[in-house]
């Protein structure tokens, strides 16, 4: 992992509303102890990464978008690898900030992902501006 | 011509503030014209059990409507007759509107409605008063009986069903939903609605091009707004729409088709261990509040469900984020608005029951959410 390793995030697909994501998707729940699930992008594509996710994990995704581990440490938000729960794991650690800090950062890494676009789309017509992006 | 005040219906609700009355309502009062013949002629039949038919007791016989008072509008409507025969005949028609005026009563009063009314009339009841709504009653007095009675939206259902061979009701209805289905050749097409239902409704050739619009672009995510009389069954399940009034194309952001979809999440809905599903009432209680004090000009917002079970407003204003996190339970909503450029951001918390907030609110979003 290096400065410019892409982070893949998943998007839920209630977090999606006519191709725009909700900041949500960048900001931990709060069981999620402050660290934010990502794919590490030297270790795995984003359409396996999102077939990792919804045919292993059986989670719910509806694709992938990313930020780079520079535009975490720019808002100093630690990124480190985790690869306990499986190997290409890795997580962006919001701890320590103020719940408004978090949803600043959290405005801020969805902005940048958007701007990136869609990385992976599980079906690029439910979502009309991804597809512009893609 | 025979002519005497008979009825003097009261129309309460927003819809008929002003001294006035929705020229959509009108029929309405007419279909009680109808029931009140009806219930004459069978009045006839009861006394006289030998006869087979009225001898003419409705001919010439009819309802007008003379005049709208103030107070919500008041309707005057008098009795017109031929003048055979008209004094035995305003008895029977005097007679019947008191049975009618009986089984409103017992309808309000749960008490048994078909101690007045043969159940065979009271279909006539599914045409009296469909255009109700939920905050809206019709008020009835008469010249020698002043005790009003009320129908309302309910106690009208309760008249419908009292036959127990109905199996359906008809009402007003409002639906948003897409269009997975249309067939031009029927003139039928299908809207799938937020819960996953599929309503069949007849195709005007005056609405054809928005819903053919909606159908082509389903894939799309195009929905529509239809207002128009909804077959219901005996539970007040919608199973068919029996004719369409209005069709208007939804804006992808339209406030309610999303409340409506969010409204249906299960708990769990966040990866099966996370998401606690928002409380359908709170979520009614959240579109009446943007319904009432959300401005039509301004830019619609993204809405999401929250892990909390709460929603989450969002706008994106050029450079300005912005994002409302309600809390549906408090009512309340965590403001935060962050320029992506300065990074200057504003954090305040909003009573949503309060109006002073949702015109901060307002001012804010027009303002492209930059001041405190």
């Amino acid at each position: 992992m290096n400065e410019r390793t892409l982070l893949h995030r998943q998007v839920h697909p209630s977090f999606c509303q006519d191709g725009r994501i909700s900041s949500q998707a960048f900001r931990p729940t709060p069981k999620d102890h402050s660290l934010l699930s990502v794919y590490d992008g030297d270790l795995i594509g984003a359409e396996n990464a999102w077939i990792h996710f919804t045919r292993i994990l059986r989670f719910s995704s509806l694709g992938v978008v990313a930020v780079t581990v520079e535009e975490c440490l720019d808002k100093n938000l630690a990124v480190r690898s985790d690869p306990e729960p499986f190997l290409e794991h890795a997580v962006i650690d919001f701890s320590g900030f103020t719940k408004a800090e978090v949803e600043r950062k959290a405005k801020q890494l969805k902005s940048v992902a958007e701007n990136r676009g869609w990385l992976y789309l599980e079906a690029a017509a439910s979502s009309p501006a991804a597809g512009d992006r893609a | 011509m025979y002519q005497v005040e008979f009825l003097k219906p009261r129309l309460v609700g927003l819809r008929f503030a002003g001294h006035a009355i929705p020229l959509e309502f009108l029929k309405d009062l007419a279909a009680l014209e109808g029931l009140i013949i009806e219930v004459s002629k069978w009045q006839f039949l009861q006394e006289h059990p030998d006869r087979r038919r009225t001898h003419g007791l409705s001919q010439g016989v009819e309802l007008r409507l003379t005049g709208v008072e103030a107070g919500s509008a008041i309707a005057n409507i008098s009795l017109f007759l031929g003048p055979v025969g008209a004094p035995e005949r305003q008895r029977y028609l005097e007679a019947a509107r008191g049975r009618v005026f009986e089984a409103i009563r017992a309808a309000t009063n749960k008490s048994r409605i078909t101690d007045h009314l043969p159940e065979s009339l009271l279909g006539y009841f599914d045409q009296f008063g469909r255009g109700l709504r939920e905050d809206e009653s019709i008020e009835l007095t008469a010249p020698d009986d002043p005790l009003p009675v009320r129908l309302t939206k309910e106690s009208r259902r309760k008249l419908v069903l009292a036959a127990a061979d109905v199996r359906q009701f008809t009402e007003e209805t409002t639906i948003r939903g897409a269009i997975p289905e249309a067939d031009q050749d029927k003139e039928t097409f299908e809207v799938l609605t937020s819960e996953g239902r599929k309503i069949k409704a007849p195709l005007h050739p005056q609405h054809a091009e928005t819903i053919l619009e909606a159908f082509i672009n389903y894939k799309k995510g195009a929905r529509v707004l239809l207002k128009g009389i909804g077959r219901f069954n005996r539970q007040g399940r919608l199973e068919a729409l029996d004719s369409v009034d209005h069709v208007a194309s939804l804006d992808p952001r339209d406030i309610p088709a999303r409340l409506d979809e969010l409204k249906i999440l299960k708990e769990g809905w966040l990866d099966g261990r996370l998401g606690k599903a928002p409380e359908p009432a709170s979520v009614d209680w959240l579109r009446a509040a943007f319904e009432a004090n959300y401005p039509e000009d301004l830019a619609l917002p993204y809405l999401y469900p929250t892990a909390e079970g709460g929603i989450q407003a969002e706008w994106t204003l050029g450079k300005t984020e912005i994002s409302l996190d309600i809390d549906l339970y408090a009512r309340q909503g965590s403001w935060h608005s962050l320029d992506l450029d300065s990074l200057d951001d504003v954090d305040k918390c909003l009573d949503l029951d309060d109006l002073d907030s949702w015109v901060w609110l307002a001012d804010q979003i027009r303002g492209g959410a930059s001041t405190p």
